[in-house]
């Protein structure tokens, strides 16, 4: 029993304590949360755009072409893996930054802005015709309805699969360390090796990731009680 | 006020709900168009303010050809109030803003202004009290005279009506005729897609019964339903009244 426990605090000691490794854990989470926050936001921005570009029709009814356009961008991020999508960033189209997190940033959010999009023309798509009509019956123009009337309605719609899509981006970061970034993953795996240790490292990572989803999903919880105020009677 | 020259609509389905009609509306008119459901009445309607854009024909509206592509709709639509069978009140907004909406954001009106219009018409239609609720607290009858309301706080020089009543419960159907016939005491320009024939009686200058696309018949209420002429609008009124 006594030799269980002093391997138990030899482990941790080990992979937390010694050289004030525990700053490393926050520092990688640190690098893991600003990717993701950035990403998140440059993605439900391309997200919305490409939604609404989707939705435009020509007079006759017919596909336009910002809607092709918006539908090639998102075969062509769907259809590719985010791995090489950051390799080809990192090596090829901006091989000229040394700015890691920049680049991750930026290559996470155009690859949510893809799924961001579907996610958002579905919650637009899911708002009543009749609220579109009665806009425009009153004189609104179409930008104006969407603004005051489908967006903020669709907003609602789009909150469960959106939150859905942060946590999926939050856990995708982890690939980060292909391009040399030291995220919360990547510092746990360093531990590993220099410790030869993998239980408390791997472990602790995991336990860090799990909490900060679930911080996440608190926080969306409240702000889509929020967004349904006009749904209670 | 309005002229509509030889309207004709196809949808993409290849299907002509409306094979020409050519209709004047004096200012003041209040009329009431009744038909079997398929005649086409909601849809001429929906065509006066283009929300439904027509195949071919004009529409004039004071002098400007609406569905000339040059004529901006939006400006149009301004002086041209509707009312929609399933209400379409603004989920997201509450009574207050669902109203005030449209006036402020065009700059008709400035929010004080808009305000103050909007609690004088709600206290015309005994809803003040609801200003500052969300419309799913409300009943359907309530519902529908705030979309009224919500149309007026345009100023409109006329309303159209798409089957307003044709979604509530048949004890609030007398709230919002009442509150329909105030406005046509008024003077209101009106056009009235029902099937309430006691309300076409009652209010209606004119009376036009649609059938597979063309208005077969229009009269005055009296002769309308006491001596219509043609065969298919007898059959329709045996079956109605």
């Amino acid at each position: 029993m006594g030799d269980w426990f002093t391997k138990l605090s030899s482990m941790i000691n080990m992979a937390f304590i010694e050289g004030d490794r525990w700053q490393l854990y926050i520092k990688g989470l640190g690098v893991t949360l600003e990717i993701a926050f950035f990403a998140a936001i440059l993605g439900v921005i391309i997200g919305t755009a490409l939604a609404l570009m989707k939705l435009t029709k020509r007079p006759n009814g017919k596909e336009g072409f910002l809607s092709r356009i918006a539908q090639i961008y998102i075969d062509v991020i769907r259809g590719t893996p985010s791995v090489l999508q950051l390799l080809i960033m990192w090596f090829i189209v901006m091989s000229n930054t040394k700015n890691g997190v920049l680049v991750a940033s930026l290559t996470f959010g155009i690859n949510s802005g893809a799924y961001v999009a579907e996610i958002v023309r579905a919650g637009i798509l899911a708002v009543d015709h009749g609220q579109e009509e009665a806009g425009r019956s009153l004189g609104l123009s179409k930008a104006q309805t969407m603004r005051y009337i489908v967006l903020p309605q669709a907003a609602k719609n789009v909150l469960p699969p959106i939150g859905n899509e942060f946590i999926t981006l939050l856990k995708e970061t982890a690939i980060v360390g292909y391009v040399s970034l030291t995220d919360l993953t990547r510092c746990a795996n360093q531990i590993v090796s220099r410790t030869y240790e993998a239980f408390m490292p791997l472990i602790g990572a995991a336990v860090i990731y799990f909490v900060v989803i679930k911080i996440m999903t608190h926080l969306l919880g409240i702000l889509e009680r929020r967004l349904r105020r006009s749904d209670r009677r | 006020m309005i002229d509509v020259k030889n309207l004709v609509k196809t949808f993409e389905d290849g299907k002509t709900i409306l094979k020409g009609i050519s209709y004047h509306v004096e200012k003041g008119d209040k009329i009431v168009i009744v038909g079997p459901s398929g005649s086409g009445k909601s849809t001429f309607l929906r065509c006066l303010n283009l929300l439904n854009q027509p195949t071919s024909g004009e529409i004039w509206f004071d002098g400007k050809m609406i569905n000339d592509p040059k004529t901006d709709i939006n400006k149009i639509r301004e002086h041209m109030g509707m009312v929609f069978q399933n209400f379409n009140l603004f989920n997201n907004l509450t009574v207050m803003d669902n109203i005030t909406l449209a006036p402020v954001k065009l700059g008709i009106m400035k929010p004080d202004e808009a305000k103050e219009k909007a609690l004088s018409l709600l206290a015309r239609v005994n809803l003040t009290e609801k200003a500052d609720v969300y419309p799913i607290s409300l009943s359907g009858g309530q519902k529908q005279r705030i979309a009224i309301v919500r149309s007026l706080a345009m100023n409109p020089k006329m309303m159209l009506f798409d089957e307003p009543t044709s979604a509530l419960d048949p004890e609030m159907v007398g709230e919002v005729l009442d509150v329909m016939k105030e406005l046509a005491e008024d003077g209101m320009t009106m056009v009235v897609v029902t099937h309430e024939m006691g309300f076409a009686r009652e209010v209606a200058s004119k009376v036009l019964f649609m059938d597979d696309g063309l208005i077969v018949e229009e009269n005055n209420p009296q002769d309308f339903f006491n001596n219509p002429q043609n065969p298919r609008l007898k059959d329709f009124l045996s079956k109605v009244l």
